[in-house]
C-alpha cells in the first residue's frame, strides 16, 4: 500500500495557513496602496495651494507694474508739458517751466521709480520697457513655489497607486485558488494550489517589485 | 414464498450539498470585487487628476482676469487722455484764432501756449497707446478709429483658451467620478451577493441554501451588468 508523503498528509493545514498569509499580505497590500494615495491626494492638495501662491505673487506683481507704468506714464506727459513750455516764447511759461522741472517733475520721478528712473527701462522712443520690468519683478521673488512640481509627485504616487492596486489584484485571485484547493477534490487540488501559490509569489513580486521601482523614480 | 413488498427507503439529506458551490461562488465574488475595487481605484485617480487639472486652469484665468483688467484699464486711460489732449489743442488753437479776429492778441498768444503743451502731451500719449504704436490696433487711415475690439479680443485669447482647457478638464472630472459612483454600485451591490452567500452557507435546508446561491448568483450577474455598462459608458 502506498504511503502518503509528509506533505500530502498535512495539505490541508498547510493550505490554511498560507491562506491566512495570503490574507494577510492583501490586507497589508491594500494598506498600501490607501497610504500610496493618500499620499498622492496630499502632493495635488500642496500643488494646488503652491498654483495659489505663485498666482498671487504673479498678481501683485502685475499690480505693482501697472501702478508704476501709470506713474511713469504721468511723469512723461509732465516732462513733455514742462519741455513744451520751455521752447515757448512768453517769460512766465518758461518760469512756470523752470519751476516746475525743479520741483514738481523730481517728485514725480520718484514715484515713478524704477521705471522712470533706471535707464535699462527706458525705450529709444521715450516710452518705458514693461516686459522687462516684469521680467525683473517675477526674478526678484524669492520663494516663488512651482505647482508642477508638486502635481508631478502626485502623478508618481498616483501611477504607483495603480501598479499596487493590481498587485492587489493578484493576491486576492491567488485567494481564489487556494480556497479552491482546500476544498477541491483529491485529483485537481495540487494543481490548484500550485496555482495559488505561483500567483502568490509573482503577487508579492510584483508589490515589491512596484515599490523599488517608484522608490527609485522618486 | 412470497417476499415482502420493498418499502421505499427515504434517503437521508446530504447536508453538505451545494456547499462547495457556495465557497467558489464567495471566492470569485471576492475576486470580483477585487477587479472592481481596482477599476473604481482607476476611475477616482482620472477623477482626481482632471478635478486638480481644472482647479489649476480656474485658478490661472482668474489671474488672467486680474492682468486683463489692469492692462485695460492702464490702455484705455492713456488713450482717453490721448483724446482729451488733442481735443484740448484743437479747441484752444480754435480759440486763439478767435482771440486773434478780435484783436485780442496777448491772450491769443496765451491760448497757443496752452495748445502748444496740450498738443505735446497728445503727441507723447501717442507713443505710450498701444492702440497707435501697435500695427495690429492702430487707425489705417487719417479719421479712423483705433480696432478696439481686436485689442479685446487678443487680450482676452489667453484666458479663453484656458478656460476651453478648463471646461475640457471639468468634464473628464464629472465623466471619471459618474464612473466611480457607478463602480461603488457595483461594489455595494456585491456586497448583497456576499451577505446571501453567508446565508445559504448557514441554512440547513439544502432546497434553500440552493435558492440563496441561485439569487447571490443573481445579485452578481446584475453587479457585472452594471460593471460592464460603466466600463463601455
Amino acid at each position: 500500500m502506498k504511503k502518503p508523503n509528509w506533505f500530502t498528509s498535512r495539505f490541508e493545514v498547510i493550505n490554511a495557513i498560507l491562506i491566512a498569509l495570503v490574507s494577510l499580505t492583501t490586507a497589508f497590500s491594500v494598506w498600501r496602496t490607501n497610504m500610496v494615495g493618500s499620499l498622492a491626494a496630499d502632493e495635488n492638495r500642496a500643488g494646488l495651494i503652491d498654483a495659489v501662491k505663485s498666482q498671487s505673487y504673479d498678481n501683485e506683481n502685475y499690480r505693482k507694474l501697472y501702478q508704476e507704468a501709470g506713474f511713469s506714464y504721468q511723469f512723461a506727459v509732465k516732462e513733455a508739458e514742462v519741455q513744451a513750455l520751455e521752447a515757448g516764447d512768453s517769460l512766465e511759461a518758461r518760469d512756470r517751466a523752470a519751476n516746475m522741472r525743479q520741483y514738481l517733475l523730481p517728485n514725480m520721478q520718484l514715484l515713478a521709480q524704477p521705471l522712470a528712473t533706471d535707464e535699462k527701462y527706458r525705450k529709444a522712443d521715450g516710452t518705458f520697457d514693461l516686459q522687462k520690468r516684469f521680467a525683473d519683478m517675477q526674478n526678484e521673488v524669492q520663494d516663488d513655489p512651482d505647482p508642477t512640481l508638486a502635481f508631478a509627485r502626485a502623478d508618481s504616487y498616483f501611477s504607483e497607486q495603480r501598479w499596487l492596486v493590481v498587485g492587489s489584484v493578484l493576491l486576492a485571485i491567488s485567494l481564489f485558488w487556494l480556497t479552491l484547493a482546500e476544498i477541491g477534490n483529491e485529483r485537481l487540488r495540487m494543481l490548484e494550489f500550485a496555482i495559488g501559490l505561483g500567483v502568490y509569489l509573482f503577487g508579492v513580486a510584483w508589490f515589491l517589485g512596484v515599490e523599488i521601482v517608484f522608490l527609485f523614480l522618486r | 414464498m412470497n417476499e415482502p413488498a420493498a418499502s421505499p427507503v427515504k434517503e437521508p439529506e446530504n447536508k453538505e450539498k451545494y456547499k462547495g458551490l457556495i465557497i467558489v461562488l464567495t471566492v470569485l465574488t471576492t475576486v470580483l470585487a477585487a477587479i472592481l475595487a481596482a477599476l473604481q481605484a482607476d476611475a477616482s485617480i482620472r477623477a482626481d487628476i482632471a478635478s486638480r487639472e481644472s482647479q489649476y486652469y480656474a485658478i490661472q484665468i482668474s489671474g488672467e482676469l486680474h492682468r486683463v483688467g489692469l492692462e485695460t484699464n492702464y490702455e484705455f486711460n492713456v488713450y482717453g487722455e490721448y483724446l482729451t489732449n488733442l481735443q484740448e489743442a484743437t479747441i484752444l488753437e480754435l480759440t486763439a484764432l478767435e482771440q486773434e479776429q478780435d484783436g485780442n492778441t496777448k491772450a491769443a498768444q496765451t491760448s497757443r501756449e496752452l495748445a502748444a503743451v496740450s498738443q505735446a502731451r497728445a503727441t507723447l500719449g501717442e507713443k505710450f497707446s498701444i492702440f497707435h504704436t501697435d500695427p495690429r490696433y492702430a487707425p489705417k487711415n487719417e479719421g479712423d478709429l483705433p480696432n478696439a475690439e481686436q485689442y479685446l479680443i487678443d487680450l482676452n485669447k489667453k484666458m479663453t483658451e484656458l478656460l476651453a482647457k478648463q471646461n475640457e478638464a471639468a468634464d473628464i472630472y464629472d465623466k471619471w467620478d459618474g464612473k466611480a459612483d457607478s463602480y461603488v454600485t457595483a461594489l455595494t451591490i456585491l456586497a448583497v451577493a456576499f451577505f446571501l452567500f453567508g446565508l445559504a452557507q448557514a441554512v440547513k435546508n439544502a432546497r434553500i441554501r440552493l435558492a440563496f446561491t441561485g439569487f447571490g448568483t443573481v445579485v452578481i450577474l446584475f453587479s457585472l451588468m452594471v460593471t460592464f455598462i460603466t466600463l463601455l459608458g
